[in-house]
């Protein structure tokens, strides 16, 4: 086609062809079409000057001036997919890419991590239908002690190390009188004033010990009591249900033995241990067990026919078990923390890595 | 406790049982066992020597030269002190190379040396020396003839003694609060009697008879007070005090009691054996009265024997005689009567007391003895004699000379707690979880009868179990607490485990956790915030600074250190409290806690329980000034912390965001005369409400977001160099769950694209930012969709006293798309409406 091309005409499209092979920016091929296609351009003067023609001319020039528009067009069009084509391998380029450079940093918050075993234990409980439960943490004699089958002298209440308290410097009398709860376990009495067998629940919440703190003693720590009560309830189906929840928690079978121990509103009263998770091998001992194999992780029990009596429950029809678990324990062995003191230190340094 | 091996072998024979296979019996049959150490164990280091010759040293007088065969190789030379060493002897030689105790927790290695110029190759040791106690008087002689002992020169000292696993005892430590219900095992017969059920062998006997008494008159005794229920007194006449047996001493030392002479030993020695306190009277320091148990007077003073005087009351209970005390009752013995290194005559005291008056008295002295602990457990009445027949029995032994010059005294009203309890063997496989298969009424009965307990009528559905006195003080009185024994009998551990089986239902929802949970959720994630948890007891000095420290409170009278007496009536405080040290430490602090409080003006229920409150608690503290300029008021921790609040109660649905120019919320300066914490800013703080549908607060006050009150802030040193921008904030949770819930509902997406126009006024600078924007969405009469303030400006381009704030407002219509009509007549309106308001509409 271009043989047919008058030399006036191939000296136009040679010039464009070169601008745009040159032509390395979008920019660049507009002027382009700007100078040859455009209004006022090449090939419109090109038209422009056909009549100016004899007539037996025109028609080459006419077609002759749309052969260029065509042609340049063409090569707009091919150099414009070029150039896009170049532009997006540029952008695959990982040419100066540093992925070591710090992402940018959002603000975040954290959630206790106390908070977050306790979450973690109630949606397993909650899952087997369990009740979650709350109870005051100043409480009174008779739901701490009286209640639970420690009358006033019992020498078990030596193990708890009470805080005793007053109001407007005036200690109450007897079972009336006010402390900080040494354990969840008052919220078994509670539960059993409140609902009627069968019933199962858990109570997350923090008790209170008058001991020195040090890296492992807190005077203000957390459990979870569990208790429940039914008809037909066994030894068996304490070690069944701990068991259970102890394979969620971890995520893998745990062994549990469980011993004699003694807490007055049990009977039999038990102390559940797991084999140590943390054991390389497992009873091979290691730190966090002390080298036993064992780590001591609940107190339990079947619930005292006393304790069901005295809230009213019918002994002979209804048995129960009760739990508590150490839950800043746990949460001490998840996370690794070596000094409880950082649970109730309000320290953000230790709060925002959770 | 501590429990000696050896020791538990004289009561049941221990042969084939290793200490950590009976610590792991006990421990999952009985009571945890929290330790197993072998006891002095430098007597497996050191080794038999024979002392063949000892001549005197040529340059101290003291010292001797000794040849000592140790078995093989030449003899040893050994320079020794020790004036008792002499040839014959067989002794106990640390060798060069052996460790040796060094008394405090570490041990010295013995090593080759020269004393005054003679050369030792080791050492010949006394009991101290090897962790058996005080004795250092001399070298230790062992227990051996050396005649027919030669085989056993050179071997180590506890295999030559009789070791069980390499040393010559072992040491139980029994976790003590595991026995606290068990008066029988707070003696080594008493976890012989565990062992020899666990294993199956009988117990060894020990007497449990007085030999016979002379005609002589008894020593009077009387009982007065109601908390002595049976009191003994035995005349022991011929004795004649020393050093008590090399087995007994070490093993009270194993049990962990200090040996002091032989009749103080063995009182203590069958104390730790049989568990029933004991007490010794020099006779001839008491009265011809006799006893008299009586209960103090107010003030009446004694003299224990560790030499204290105590002040007493008529709670505490007194053996006295002549009207002088000579012991307080049950917890430890007087100064003047006590056994001394010449007593020939005595008076053995074996009483039982009651567990609760010896327990406060010891509570209220603060003074808890070896004794007092073991009454408080309520002691079986019936041990008392036989007690006293084993202690006479063991004298006896050692000094055969003794004799009981009358008939034994006896005061007190006791009765045999024996008892009978229905057992019902279908009833104790019902609730351990076992069948028939696995427990059968045989293995229930050899269970039972093995620990003490007497079966009748085991061929019936209901047993009747006889409980031994010993057990029932206080342990056993349930069928619960024989299905204990029979399931600790079986192992608890062997019992198979079971599901629960259960109806399906719904948990009940518990909406004040659901919230709090919720707010967790939100304030710890888009919020940002760290959730934190503190104390319950607010310090002393927190409340000063913060000026509510005349706030009533409930205090723990036994708080954890002076100061820390305080239990908090709100979360707030204690947030605040940790604002100074997490700014120093990190610049900032945004932190909340959702917690409870305690007001004790407001009792409940029956038992008058003070009011519990429940709140989230919320601190935005960050260091540098606050600024003074309103057009700042963006990026104060007030408002900051004021749209972290607003965000939580829409997200909780207590109140939605606002929409057609309505707020979601109206806020509200509270009055000069509301009460408001004193740690807050009068002049900035505020109390938001939700909003009915045109805009008026509505139901309970659901959230206070105050500026800290700048003296506080000074007095928490926050303030100077080290100022900081605090603002804190406190949602009641209790008033949440009272508040109507208003639910997210979906809003159409317009169908009519709006119209966006900027309007700004110029207004009087007290003119609130919520009555300008009612003027703007009224002027829309319905149309105005949103409203944004967006610039807040004081200063030089406004007139004084004026300020001028500017808003982004949508205008949209559900029929129609707005044109320049409609916004021309909106503007004419907020033209008029700014005048209204004492402002202007700008134009430029």
């Amino acid at each position: 086609m271009e043989t047919t091309l008058q030399p006036e005409l191939h000296q136009h499209l040679q010039d464009a062809k070169a601008r745009i092979d040159a032509a390395t920016a979008a920019e660049e091929l507009r002027a382009v079409e700007r100078d040859y296609i455009d209004k006022g351009g090449v090939v419109a003067g090109l038209l422009a000057a056909i009549t100016t023609l004899p007539p037996e001319q025109r028609r080459d020039a006419g077609q002759g001036a749309n052969i260029l528009k065509g042609a340049v067009l063409k090569a707009l069009g091919d150099r414009k997919a070029e150039l896009e084509a170049m532009a997006i391998d540029a952008a695959r380029s990982g040419h100066g890419f540093d992925p070591s450079l710090p992402g940018t940093s959002i603000r975040r918050g954290s959630l206790h991590p106390v908070t977050r075993v306790t979450r973690e234990l109630e949606d397993i409980f909650s899952s087997m239908g369990y009740d979650i439960l709350d109870g005051p943490e100043v409480e009174i004699d008779v739901y701490n002690f009286e209640r639970l089958n420690i009358p006033g002298d019992h020498p078990a209440r030596d193990m708890h190390d009470t805080f005793w308290c007053e109001v407007n410097g005036a200690e109450r009398d007897s079972n009336m009188g006010l402390l900080l709860r040494t354990h969840t376990s008052c919220v078994q009495v509670r539960t059993m004033e409140r609902l009627q067998p069968p019933f199962r629940v858990v109570v997350p919440g923090r008790v209170f010990r008058q001991e020195t703190v040090d890296a492992s003693h807190e005077h203000t720590f957390h459990q979870m009591e569990g208790l429940v009560v039914g008809e037909g309830l066994t030894v068996g189906h304490l070690i069944g249900t701990m068991k259970t929840f102890l394979r969620e928690v971890f995520q893998k079978e745990i062994e549990v033995r469980l011993r004699p121990g003694y807490f007055p509103f049990v009977e039999p009263g038990f102390e559940l241990d797991a084999r140590c998770p943390f054991c390389a091998t497992p009873g091979a001992g290691c730190r966090v067990c002390k080298q036993t194999g064992w780590v001591e992780l609940c107190p339990c029990g079947m619930v005292h026919p006393a304790v069901l009596q005295m809230s009213g429950i019918d002994t002979e029809k209804y048995t129960g078990f009760a739990f508590g678990l150490g839950l800043s324990r746990l949460v001490m062995l998840r996370y690794e923390i070596d000094d409880i003191r950082h649970l109730m230190g309000g320290d953000t340094r230790f709060l925002s890595q959770f | 406790m501590f429990i000696s091996y050896s020791w538990l072998n004289r009561h049941v024979d221990l042969a084939g049982v290793s200490p950590h296979d009976l610590a792991r019996d006990l421990t999952l049959q009985t009571a945890e066992v929290e330790g197993v150490e072998p006891f002095a164990p430098a007597l497996a280091d050191v080794i038999v020597g024979h002392v063949l010759s000892r001549e005197a040293h040529p340059d101290a007088d003291k010292l001797g030269i000794t040849k000592v065969n140790v078995g093989s190789g030449e003899p040893l030379q050994i320079v020794c002190g020790a004036p008792n060493v002499g040839p014959g002897q067989l002794v106990a030689v640390a060798v060069i190379g052996t460790n040796l105790p060094d008394g405090n927790g570490g041990t010295f290695k013995i090593k080759k040396s020269k004393i005054r110029g003679v050369e030792s190759m080791g050492m010949i040791c006394s009991e101290r020396e090897l962790g058996l106690g005080d004795e250092h008087d001399g070298i230790w002689v062992l227990p051996f003839a050396p005649d027919d002992n030669g085989h056993l020169i050179g071997l180590p000292v506890a295999a030559a003694l009789g070791a069980t696993e390499g040393h010559y005892d072992w040491v139980i430590e029994i976790d003590n609060k595991s026995l606290t219900h068990r008066p029988d095992l707070w003696g080594h017969r008493g976890i012989a009697g565990e062992v020899a059920a666990i294993l199956g062998r009988d117990m060894r006997p020990i007497a449990t008879e007085l030999p016979a008494h002379g005609d002589a008159q008894s020593v009077p005794v009387h009982v007065e007070s109601k908390g002595c229920s049976r009191y003994i007194g035995i005349a022991i006449d011929g004795l004649k005090n020393g050093k008590a047996p090399e087995w007994m001493r070490h093993m009270l030392l194993a049990a962990g009691q200090r040996p002091i002479n032989l009749l103080v030993d063995i009182s203590n020695f069958v104390m730790l054996d049989v568990a029933q306190p004991n007490h010794l009277f020099d006779r001839t320091e008491l009265k011809a009265d006799g006893i008299l148990v009586r209960d103090a007077r107010e003030g009446e003073t004694m003299v224990t024997l560790d030499g204290e005087k105590r002040t007493l009351s008529t709670a505490d209970m007194l053996i006295t005689s002549g009207g002088e005390a000579v012991a307080l009752a049950g917890v430890m013995g007087g100064e003047a009567s006590k056994i001394g290194e010449s007593t020939t005559q005595m008076l053995l005291e074996v009483a039982t007391f009651a567990p609760a008056q010896i327990r406060r008295t010891s509570q209220r002295l603060g003074l808890r003895t070896d004794s007092s602990g073991r009454f408080e457990k309520h002691l079986d009445p019936t041990l008392p004699m036989k007690a006293a027949a084993h202690l006479v029995s063991l004298l006896a032994e050692l000094q055969p000379g003794i004799s009981l010059p009358s008939a034994p005294s006896e005061g007190g009203a006791w009765t045999d707690p024996a008892c009978d309890v229905r057992v019902r063997p279908n009833r104790v496989r019902a609730v351990l979880g076992l069948d028939a298969e696995l427990l059968s009424n045989q293995r229930m009965e050899v269970m039972l009868t093995s620990l003490g307990f007497g079966v009748s009528g085991a061929d019936t559905e209901s047993w009747t179990v006889r409980v031994p006195s010993a057990r029932a003080t206080k342990d056993v009185g349930l069928e619960e607490d024989l299905i204990e024994e029979i399931g600790r009998s079986y192992r608890y551990d062997n019992i198979p485990e079971q599901r629960v089986l259960a109806e399906i239902a719904p948990v009940p929802r518990d909406e004040r956790r659901n919230l709090a949970r919720r707010i967790q959720d939100r304030l710890s994630g888009s919020s940002a915030f760290d959730e934190v948890m503190t104390h319950s007891f607010l310090e002393g000095n927190l409340c000063e600074k913060l000026g509510i420290a005349m706030e009533p409170t409930i205090r723990a009278i036994n708080p954890v250190a002076e100061g820390y007496e305080r239990i908090r009536r709100s979360v707030v405080p204690s947030l605040l409290g940790l604002v100074p040290n997490n700014l120093q430490l990190r610049g900032e602090a945004y932190l909340y806690e959702v917690g409870k409080g305690y007001l004790p003006e407001v009792t409940q229920g029956e038992f008058q329980e003070p009011t519990e409150i429940h709140e989230v608690g919320l601190v935005l503290a960050r260091s540098g000034s606050v600024s003074v300029s309103v057009a700042d008021f963006a990026n104060t921790s007030l408002f900051l912390l004021k749209g972290t609040v607003e965000d939580l109660l829409y997200s909780l649905e207590r109140a939605r965001p606002g929409r057609a120019g309505i707020p979601g919320l109206v806020w509200v300066k509270p009055g000069e005369g509301e009460l408001i914490p004193p740690f807050a800013h009068r002049g900035r703080c505020m109390v938001a409400f939700a909003s009915d549908a045109k805009g008026n607060a509505t139901g309970p006050e659901l959230a206070f977001v105050s500026a800290i009150e700048p003296g506080v802030g000074a007095a928490l040193g926050l303030a100077g160099d080290s100022v900081a921008d605090v603002a804190f904030a406190s949602v009641s949770i209790d008033s949440l769950l009272s508040a109507p819930e208003k639910p997210v509902l979906h809003r159409p997406i317009p169908r009519f694209p709006g119209v966006k126009v900027d309007v700004a006024f110029a207004l009087g600078e007290d003119t609130l930012a919520s009555d300008a924007e009612a003027i703007i969405v009224q002027s829309g009469k319905g149309l105005v969709a949103d409203v944004q303030l967006f610039d807040l400006y004081q200063g030089e381009k406004v007139a004084k006293g004026m300020k001028s704030m500017a808003w982004h407002v949508l205008l949209q219509s559900d029929t129609k798309t707005l044109g320049d009509k409609d916004l021309h007549k909106f503007l004419t309106r907020v033209e008029g409406g700014a005048k209204r308001i004492g402002g202007e509409l700008r134009k430029d």
